[in-house]
């Protein structure tokens, strides 16, 4: 039997639900693959939702709102594609990006939702099934998918996203726009920090461990090791604990 | 134009809050300008403090938090100053005091923005180790306690403004340009350190173990990055071998660094190999230097230690390279022994040594203020006066002028303070702010009336503990009338409720629950004060600091000890009583003992103030060691400086001069001393009252019993070599001339450096160069300390010619009389012998202290001596002028062997000291002091001997008999001698055995 | 060699002692308060009373406070030699060596007393040292050599 992908939709409810209702009433056919989520506004899909699809094996997520300029609440949508561009970027760290989509389709666009449902459940089809699914999930893609979603909810990477439109289309606390290229730098970045800060967190877990431990375990630079633990440190997330030889362990708290 | 009373500093770390306190308590107006966002400077940074390991935060903060607080001190931070213009007497400058962002009169500093703030930008404080939020303070205890916004790392997002529940974080802020009227101006910019970088010799910022040594400060500091474990940044383990290199931009002729030395390297790395042994056992420390310069009070016995307990090996090497070892990140060092072997080793970090370099900014401040720099671009300073810049009416302090250390930058400070006294004390006390107060209301005998203010802090405490609940809870507690709860109690509307409260529910006790006393205690009982409590009738019960913050995670049972604090402090409350400050009125009289440099400088500065000075020397003429001076190793004339000092002492009318004199007794305390003393040669005795004692009784020179001195003629005294250069020519047929350092000094007898030698010794060869060339000299010695600029003239000497030898201390010169020559056997550390035959060999003979003589004065004094006979200060890093006895303070070679420039800042530094107290008509005393219980006292004399103020005396009482008594003036309130009173008759205010037994008890 | 070790198991939370601690002015309480400002956790087991000094702390206090019914005592003051009044930590440490053994003599368990040092500039440490603290007197279980009286 060949693959038949799990695909997890996010639909808004003033645009692309009603568009797939349209390819509904319109008796338009397209793959089963995808199991719908009903959401008020594509904003609403927490970055969360979408990593833990994933992590509990589904093959893709798609999110869908309405076209840019539509959105029933104004800007919704626009958030939304923030959100989902962090999203991507976070999973790419894990080599997962090609697995979650974003596209608009609109209430009178039955045709067109079927299309991209259609495109989705092929691409996914080619990549194959998920690592995460079935009886052996790959343990260490999971770790880091665990990583991802702890990062993605942390108040530092939902500050950035949630303020990003503001200060970089609008104007930030000081009358200026903050320059995009700059922004995205500085958001590159905290994505890379607080993936590589979950993925240590969750190394420590069960067992305490030194930094050149975290190092060779997770394959990050040593003194990047460190300078994580020091920030974690002041986040009271972890501490010292005993001194090996000459290696110091850390706990997690 | 006329004098203004006002003084600005310019630089508020431990200098210029120094000299910022000294002149506040002197009765000036002054102006503290920080380029950075809060005080301290460097020090604040360091771990721990030579020779006493010291912990820097615990004996700076206390002071930083008085200059934040005083009333007279006017501080603005994140400042720039603009324009200067005036002269001595009336400046004016305009200063740019950028925005915060954050209004710093509403910020709390309870750093929630800080830890909100989704943009992490490096922590500078921690020298680049940690990172921090764009939204910042220097360092947990700063001072002030206000945060900054750094708008280079910003994004403008607004969430410290939407979790700010103070309401101060304002962007809107905008830069303000002030115009400051000042009389006099103390810059004490500090220095940056040498950054490594440009040369990239030593691999710094390539290899991640290189780190330098302030970066090392915050490695070793228990608040620094690693909470004070010695970890490597490369992977975080603990290096057991650890490289110190010495000398890293400093004394250095290629063109990287800078040639001169940088006075402090040599301690600091000591006290860093040490601390860093300390903290780990298993490091074992090695330091790479070239000379070992611990040329400062007790610091060779600091070396020894360093060497002899915590196992620290020194190499004699300049290291030029260190390779990385890739697979392990180890350096792999090569150098050369003393003995001329080439050897290679691998450590697990190392630590440049960096130097000092002038401020950044040096050169824009000496446009600014028109002074004029220094070859090296540190200010240039008078010949002998240190603090005295190129233009009249500004001064110079610290290591602006040139590189030195704590102690010395104090000194420094008060020794500027010192002379801008000279400059303003007519226009003291003209700009001074003081309050006027309601008077207090009698409670005594009233029933206790408490109300209790508890503060939510925002979410800080509000967050954690169930502030209603524990408002609710202390309402219930017998005699709390009032409990009232606010989200800010240290606001400024919630002090006027409190004083309103007080009148409305007529309290007679108030306490507020909320942050720590120690920032927080001042300001409300500056509160209270103004409803006409008396200020001791408060109390507060710390449930931020140590309670929400502390217990996050378990309100509930920090709401319990919430409770349980405020219960206490109700317990106690009940028990307080008005405590009365007492005041002592002040003689303006000084009295200074000892007429050389030091003690005539001193008493000048005092009589050029309109101070009564009695001036008392032993001998028959003024003038003390100097006498034997001719020259300054950078060329000042010494005898002209005598020459001077003595007329106008002799001249001036405020000075009473008695030679040939003997002190006969002293009597009294701070502000009330009565001296007699018996004078001349009719032993004629006199009497005086005065407020202030100086001790300048300076030092003497060794008399050598090695070396053949005294035994052959042609063996003689560095003094007396300088006397045969300057005023015979008997060096025109000497042929070679050897030079023996270190003659009584660094030996049992004398552990100490006398730090002059060095200096003396290179003096002489230079001028000896000079009149005759050919003439060889060869200087044997153990370690060259010509420390600061005085290494050029060391380099100078070698371009001349002269020969420098390294001897051991365990194997020193032989010396063999023939004929007329004398012949000098020396084995050098390449272990090689070398003959030398000379005519004439010149001992540097060190500085000694007489016990006797001393003791004598000290006993008078009740001040102590250290091992060397040397006078010890009350503080050898932060008050190195004034003893533990109020109202005493000491200058000069009486304090340990130094260079004529150093003697007389010391002797401005006492004075500027002396005037804090008689600058004042009536000094207060703190009310917190032991008191005896008479009836229970029996007279052991055991407290005398635990206090370390000499503060108790045993007395014959009418009605007790024998009992000690306490003298409030000199009682500075610790509680040793209650604490060991077997009679339990000592008690002391404000933590009287009752109040600790309320607060001991579980009941209400 | 390998650092890993498995997590301490969190001590079990059914009672907690209560320890009154004498803290000095200059360091122990300014440490306390890093320890807060810093945010670094530690039991909520004591109760501050600030004193000048550790040398104000009368050998009495300490005992009133075990018959008052503390679980615990702990003094805290400067580390030797950094004493803002000089030489009061080393009266108190003198005096502190006779009362140990002076109340072992009474029967009152080591560690339920404990002298200890902190720096202004040691949170953490300060943080540690109550950590251990709390872990002695918990084990010695509450104090019942003395009623109760609260």
């Amino acid at each position: 039997m060949s693959f038949e992908p799990k695909i997890l939709g996010f639909l808004c409810n003033w645009c692309s639900y009603a568009g797939a209702d349209l390819a509904g009433v319109s008796r338009i056919q397209y793959p089963p693959n995808m199991r719908v989520i009903r959401v008020m506004c594509s904003g609403r899909v927490d970055p969360k939702f979408i990593i833990q699809a994933l992590e509990l094996g589904l093959d893709g997520v798609f999110v869908m709102g309405c076209h840019p300029g539509d959105c029933h609440y104004l800007d919704g949508n626009y958030e939304a594609e923030k959100k989902f561009e962090m999203t991507k970027k976070f999973l790419s760290l894990a080599g997962l990006e090609d697995r979650i989509r974003l596209d608009w389709v609109s209430a009178s666009e039955g045709k067109r939702y079927s299309e991209v449902v259609t495109k989705f459940v092929n691409d996914i089809k080619e990549l194959g099934p998920s690592p995460l699914n079935g009886e052996e999930p790959d343990e260490e893609l999971l770790e880091n998918v665990r990583a991802i979603k702890a990062a993605v909810s942390s108040e530092r990477m939902r500050a950035l996203v949630g303020r990003e439109r503001k200060i970089t289309e609008e104007e930030n606390v000081y009358g200026e726009k903050f320059p995009e290229e700059k922004f995205n730098e500085l958001m590159d970045l905290a994505i890379k920090e607080e993936y590589e800060r979950h993925r240590i967190l969750l190394a420590l877990e069960k067992y305490s461990k030194s930094v050149k431990d975290l190092a060779k375990e997770l394959d990050i630079d040593p003194s990047l090791v460190l300078e994580h633990m020091l920030v974690l440190k002041s986040r009271s997330q972890v501490d010292f604990g005993e001194i090996i030889g000459n290696t110091p362990v850390f706990i997690r708290l | 134009m006329e004098k203004v009373g006002a003084v600005m500093i310019v630089g508020a770390g431990i200098g210029g809050s120094q000299a910022a306190l000294d002149l506040a308590d002197s009765g000036y107006k002054v102006y503290l300008i920080e380029s950075t966002t809060s005080i301290g400077g460097v020090m604040a940074q360091l771990d721990k403090t030579f020779p006493t390991n010291d912990c820097a935060m615990c004996i700076v903060s206390p002071k930083l938090v008085e200059t934040g607080r005083h009333q007279n001190i006017d501080l603005s931070i994140n400042c720039r100053i603009l324009d200067v213009s005036g002269e001595a007497g009336n400046f004016t400058i305009k200063v740019l005091k950028k925005t915060l962002y954050i209004n710093p009169d509403i910020c709390t500093g309870c750093g929630v923005c800080g830890r909100e703030c989704p943009v992490e930008a490096i922590d500078l404080f921690n020298e680049g180790l940690a990172k921090y939020a764009a939204t910042s303070v220097k360092y947990p205890q700063a001072v002030p306690l206000v945060y900054a916004i750094n708008r280079d790392y910003c994004v403008g997002c607004g969430i410290c403004l939407a979790v700010c529940k103070a309401k101060a974080v304002e962007y809107e802020r905008e830069d303000e340009e002030v115009d400051i009227n000042v009389g006099a101006i103390i810059l004490a910019p500090g220095f940056d350190e040498y950054i490594p970088k440009a040369a990239n010799l030593y691999g710094y910022g390539k290899y991640k173990n290189v780190v330098t040594s302030i970066e090392f400060e915050r490695i070793l500091s228990a608040s620094g990055p690693y909470a004070g474990r010695v970890l490597r940044p490369s992977d975080g383990d603990i290096p057991e071998k650890v490289a110190f290199l010495q000398c890293i931009g400093s004394r250095d002729y290629s063109g990287n660094g800078q040639p001169y030395c940088s006075s402090v390297c040599c301690m600091y790395t000591a006290k860093e190999a040490v601390i860093a042994h300390e903290h780990m056992h298993q490091i074992k420390p090695t330091i790479f230097s070239m000379d070992i310069r611990a040329y400062g009070k007790d610091f060779d016995k600091y070396i020894i230690r360093a060497q002899e307990e915590y196992g620290v090996q020194y190499i004699r090497s300049r290291i030029s390279s260190i390779k990385e070892v890739p697979e392990t990140k180890d350096l792999r060092i090569r150098y050369e022994t003393e003995d001329g072997k080439v050897m290679e080793e691998d450590f697990h970090m190392v630590v440049l040594a960096v130097g000092l370099n002038p401020p950044n900014d040096a050169k824009y401040l000496a446009e600014k203020f028109g002074v004029e720099l220094n070859e090296f671009g540190f200010a240039k300073t008078d010949k002998f006066n240190p603090v005295q810049t190129s233009k009249p009416g500004i001064y110079a302090c610290g290591a602006f002028s040139s590189p030195k250390d704590i102690p010395d930058t104090v000194t420094q400070a008060s020794a500027a303070a010192g002379c801008v006294n000279q400059l303003l004390y007519e226009k003291r006390g003209t700009l001074i702010t003081e309050k006027t107060l309601p008077p207090e209301i009698f409670v005594n005998g009233q029933p206790p009336r408490i109300g209790v203010f508890i503060c939510h802090c925002g979410i800080n405490i509000g967050g954690f503990v169930d502030v209603p609940e524990v408002t609710r809870y202390a309402g219930t507690l017998p005699n709390v009338v009032l409990t009232d709860r606010n989200l800010y109690t240290c606001s400024a509307d919630t002090q006027t409720i409190i004083k309103d409260k007080i009148k409305e529910y007529h309290l007679n006790r108030v306490i507020v629950a909320s942050c720590t006393p120690r920032t927080h205690e001042p300001l409300f009982q500056e509160t209270i004060r103004e409803a006409g409590l008396n200020r001791y009738l408060f109390q507060m019960a710390n449930i931020r600091d140590q309670c929400s913050w502390v217990h996050m995670n378990e309100p509930e049972k920090a709401t319990e000890k919430a409770k349980d604090l405020v219960r206490m402090a109700v317990n106690k409350a009940r028990e307080i009583e008005p405590i009365e400050r007492i005041r002592l009125p002040v003689t303006p009289k000084a009295l200074v003992v000892g007429g050389g440099i030091s003690g005539m400088v001193a008493a000048l500065n005092f009589a050029s103030q309109e101070y009564e000075t009695f001036l008392v020397e032993k001998q028959e003429e003024l003038g003390g060691f100097a006498r034997n001076i001719y020259h300054t190793l950078e060329g000042g004339n010494v005898q002209e400086l005598l020459a001077d000092l003595i007329n106008k002492v002799k001249s001036n009318k405020s000075i009473h001069t008695y030679t040939d004199a003997e002190i006969e007794n002293i009597d009294g305390y701070i502000g009330n001393f009565k001296t007699s003393i018996i004078h001349g040669k009719n032993k004629e005795r006199v009497e005086f009252d005065h407020g202030v004692v100086i001790v300048a009784t300076g030092a003497k020179e060794y008399q050598p019993k090695e070396y053949l001195f005294g035994q052959n003629e042609n063996v003689i005294l560095q003094s007396e070599f300088e006397k045969m250069i300057n005023s015979t020519d008997k060096l025109k047929n000497k042929k070679s001339i050897v030079m023996i350092q270190c003659v009584g000094s660094r030996n049992e007898e004398h552990p100490y450096c006398s730090k002059m030698c060095c200096a003396e010794a290179i003096k002489n060869a230079l001028l000896t160069k000079e009149k005759n060339p050919d003439l060889e000299i060869t200087v044997l010695f153990r370690d060259i300390r010509t420390y600061g600029f005085k290494e050029k003239y060391y380099r100078k000497a070698r371009e001349a010619g002269v020969i420098f030898l390294r001897y051991d201390e365990d194997n020193p010169p032989k010396i063999v009389s023939e004929d007329s020559i004398l012949k000098v056997e020396v084995s050098t550390p390449r272990k090689e012998i070398i003959n030398i035959n000379s005519d004439l060999l010149v001992l540097s003979a060190g500085i000694y202290s007489d016990r006797e003589e001393n003791e004598e004065l000290a006993k008078m004094l009740k001040v102590p001596l250290n091992d060397d006979n040397f006078f010890l200060e009350a503080h050898v890093k932060l008050r190195p002028v004034d003893f533990a006895t109020e109202g005493v303070f000491v200058a000069g070679l009486a304090h340990c062997p130094k260079t004529i420039e150093d003697s007389i800042s010391q002797a401005n530094a006492a004075v500027s000291r002396a005037c804090t107290i008689l600058s004042k008509e009536e000094i207060e005393a703190e009310g917190k002091t032991a008191m005896i219980i008479p009836e229970r006292c029996i007279g052991c004399g055991m407290c005398i001997e635990n206090c370390a103020y000499n503060a108790i005396e045993l007395i014959d009482d009418r009605r007790f008999g024998r009992i000690a008594q306490i003298n409030q003036a000199l009682c500075k309130g610790c509680g040793a001698c209650s604490g060991n009173c077997r009679c339990a008759a000592i008690d002391v205010l404000g933590f009287t055995g009752e109040q600790v037994f309320a607060m001991i008890t579980g009941r209400c | 060699m390998t650092t890993q070790t498995k997590q301490e198991e969190s001590l079990n939370d059914e009672w907690e002692p209560k320890i009154l601690a004498f803290l000095c002015n200059w360091c122990s309480y300014a440490g306390a308060d890093l320890a807060g400002v810093s945010r670094i956790q530690y039991p909520p087991t004591i109760r501050v009373v600030r004193v000048p000094c550790s040398g104000r702390v009368s050998p009495y206090f300490i005992i009133k406070s075990l018959m008052d019914g503390w679980d615990g005592v702990v003094v805290s003051g400067c580390h030797p030699g950094d004493c803002h009044y000089l030489t009061g930590n080393l009266v108190a440490r003198r005096r502190f060596a006779i009362l140990k053994e002076l109340l072992e003599f009474f029967g009152i368990e080591p560690g339920r007393v404990n002298f200890m040092w902190a720096s202004a500039a040691e949170g953490e440490r300060f943080a540690n040292l109550i950590k251990k603290a709390t872990k002695i007197v918990k084990k010695l279980g509450p104090n019942k050599k003395f009623e109760k009286k609260w």
